[in-house]
């Protein structure tokens, strides 16, 4: 009776679950025999809480479905009832992996409306710290795609320069992750005085060790290239459409990056260029990331040769509150484009709250890249895609 | 084969697409501020605003769709990037407690998650979409949509002293 039940109820939530339940080999329209396959919520490989709901053909990936929420906050709901500073902590919480693009993007939000003139110091250091934390993201991301295709050595090296970078983070801000360090107007506090220097001897150090560490060990490795050429290929008019953005629509040749397309901060005062790939799978992924790295090491050399003197906070008073209205914000997160639409009723309290996380967008490809794969390619098409749990869970 | 996109300059660019939509559509109520152009339209005409942008003016991306609950009725902005400087924001109101709206996703596939996340949220009904389930909340047994003004949280916030 109580298998009944069980069965009746998932019945009501799905027609096909049932039939599984059933009877789990079952044949489909075009009399494959197929079974379904659950991957996560919890899995190693899962880059957080996600579950996958994979219909497998033998081994080959018939139909992929997708079921989020296993992080999910609500942030925009806690963001309703805080005042406006008090909602920048939260936000490092959403992406934790690039934890001071998400404080920025907010920031600019509020400021959009606040109609407040940011010191250019201020704009600078974020800039130096956004990058910072890029290059603090795509070194590990590097690390786990190899990691989950067996090799085990990169992500040691990934880390030990994360490392390095959030011992820089832990002097400038306090904190190794969850910055808190960005406020409505500028930045917390000024940089420690013997910071440019370490920073600089940092990515000189880095620039050394990311070629004997990280393309000399992967690039042209015959299971790497075995595992990722042309897998997760996609075009250019299928990434578009999806709304995919970051290194996983640069890798298939569409030149689009907020930072110079959508200039914002300090980034019109640097150069730099936009790696593109024309490979579209995995492998041009890790390229175009590799090829982001040397940029973002180039753009925290120039902002600390050009870094302006003066202040660091603009002119904001203690308690926030816009006018009527709406404020937007746009940055290029290491996963592509993060925006925040901030709306406001004159109070000192957000109205409404909306992140874009590319995490939560990016995944959308899953589902129409993945039929006609096999299992162990989903594991390398995650690491192309590389979501990161508190992002696409806000 | 492949996207081609627009030039790097976005100069004059705005007006461009502002006068593209409003010989098709009318819209008076819309206008170019900087490199942003805001379409204010008839919740009816949606689809065939976004169908403009996507085959007339070659718009590619569609980057998120916010639903604001202004209490009675529901606000959507429809964000839309040519990636390359401009950025067209359609604005919408939906009244009614039970909001309905024609899909997006005939139009721009991406909406298809954004559309759940607004019906998960909000309760918004697309007419049309292939795959009207929650995305985050669970599917049995919960029906409320967390970011509704009448859904109270139990840590609402206390502030009113400090004013």
């Amino acid at each position: 009776m109580l298998e009944q039940e069980r069965v009746a109820e998932s019945a009501a939530l799905s027609g096909r679950a049932t039939e599984r339940l059933t009877n789990p080999y079952l044949r489909n329209e075009f009399g494959l025999e197929t079974i379904d396959l659950n991957v996560g919520p919890q899995h190693p490989a899962m880059h957080g809480l996600l579950r996958l709901i994979l219909e497998l053909d033998g081994e080959t990936v018939v139909r992929c479905d997708t079921v989020m929420g296993y992080l999910h906050r609500c942030q925009e709901k806690i963001a309703e009832n805080r005042m406006y500073p008090a909602v920048i902590p939260l936000t490092d919480r959403l992406d934790y992996f690039a934890n001071m693009h998400m404080e920025h993007g907010y920031c600019l939000a509020v400021e959009d409306m606040l109609d407040v003139e940011i010191p250019p110091r201020a704009d600078a250091i974020r800039v130096l710290m956004c990058e910072l934390m890029r290059l603090a993201s795509h070194l590990p991301s590097t690390g786990f795609l190899m990691l989950e295709l067996g090799a085990f050595t990169p992500i040691l090296y990934a880390f030990r320069e994360r490392e390095r970078i959030q011992n820089i983070f832990e002097a400038v801000t306090g904190a190794r992750m969850m910055f808190h360090y960005l406020r409505i107007g500028g930045v917390k506090a000024d940089l420690p005085a013997d910071i440019p220097e370490r920073i600089w001897e940092y990515v000189e150090s880095l620039e050394a060790n990311l070629q004997r560490d990280f393309v000399d060990l992967i690039e042209g490795n015959e299971i790497f290239v075995a595992r990722t050429r042309g897998v997760g290929r996609m075009s250019q008019e299928k990434a578009v459409e999806i709304g995919v953005t970051g290194p996983a629509l640069r890798c298939t040749g569409v030149d689009f990056d907020i930072r110079r397309d959508y200039p914002y901060s300090w980034y019109p005062n640097v150069e730099f260029d936009v790696i593109t790939d024309t490979g579209g799978d995995v492998e041009a992924g890790y390229r175009v990331r590799i090829g982001e790295i040397k940029q973002s090491i180039r753009i925290v050399k120039q902002v600390l040769e050009k870094l302006p003197e003066g202040e660091v906070m603009g002119d904001v008073s203690r308690r926030i509150r816009p006018p009527e209205g709406e404020g937007f914000g746009r940055v290029e997160s290491p996963r592509g484009e993060f925006a925040v639409h901030v709306v406001s009723d004159g109070s000192d309290v957000p109205y409404r709250v909306h992140y874009r996380d590319p995490s939560f967008v990016n995944m959308q490809l899953l589902q129409e890249i993945l039929p006609g794969h096999y299992l162990p390619d989903v594991i390398a098409i995650m690491g192309l895609i590389d979501p990161v749990s508190g992002g696409w869970d806000k | 084969m492949g996207v081609t996109l627009p030039q790097s300059d976005p100069q004059g660019r705005p007006e461009h697409y502002l006068e593209g939509f409003r010989n098709r559509h009318g819209l008076e109520e819309s206008g170019v501020e900087g490199n942003v152009v805001t379409l204010v339209v008839n919740p009816n005409i949606v689809p065939a605003v976004l169908a403009t942008a996507r085959e007339c003016l070659q718009i590619m991306h569609l980057s998120y769709i916010t639903v604001v609950d202004r209490v009675g009725s529901f606000e959507l902005t429809y964000e839309l990037l040519d990636l390359r400087g401009v950025s067209v924001r359609v604005k919408t109101a939906i009244e009614g407690e039970e909001p309905v709206i024609d899909t997006v996703t005939g139009i721009y596939p991406t909406a298809n998650w954004h559309e759940r996340e607004a019906y998960d949220m909000f309760g918004v009904a697309f007419k049309g979409h292939p795959d009207m389930r929650r995305v985050y909340m669970w599917q049995d047994h919960f029906d409320h949509h967390p970011l509704l003004k009448s859904f109270e949280i139990s840590t609402k916030r206390t502030f009113e002293g400090l004013r």
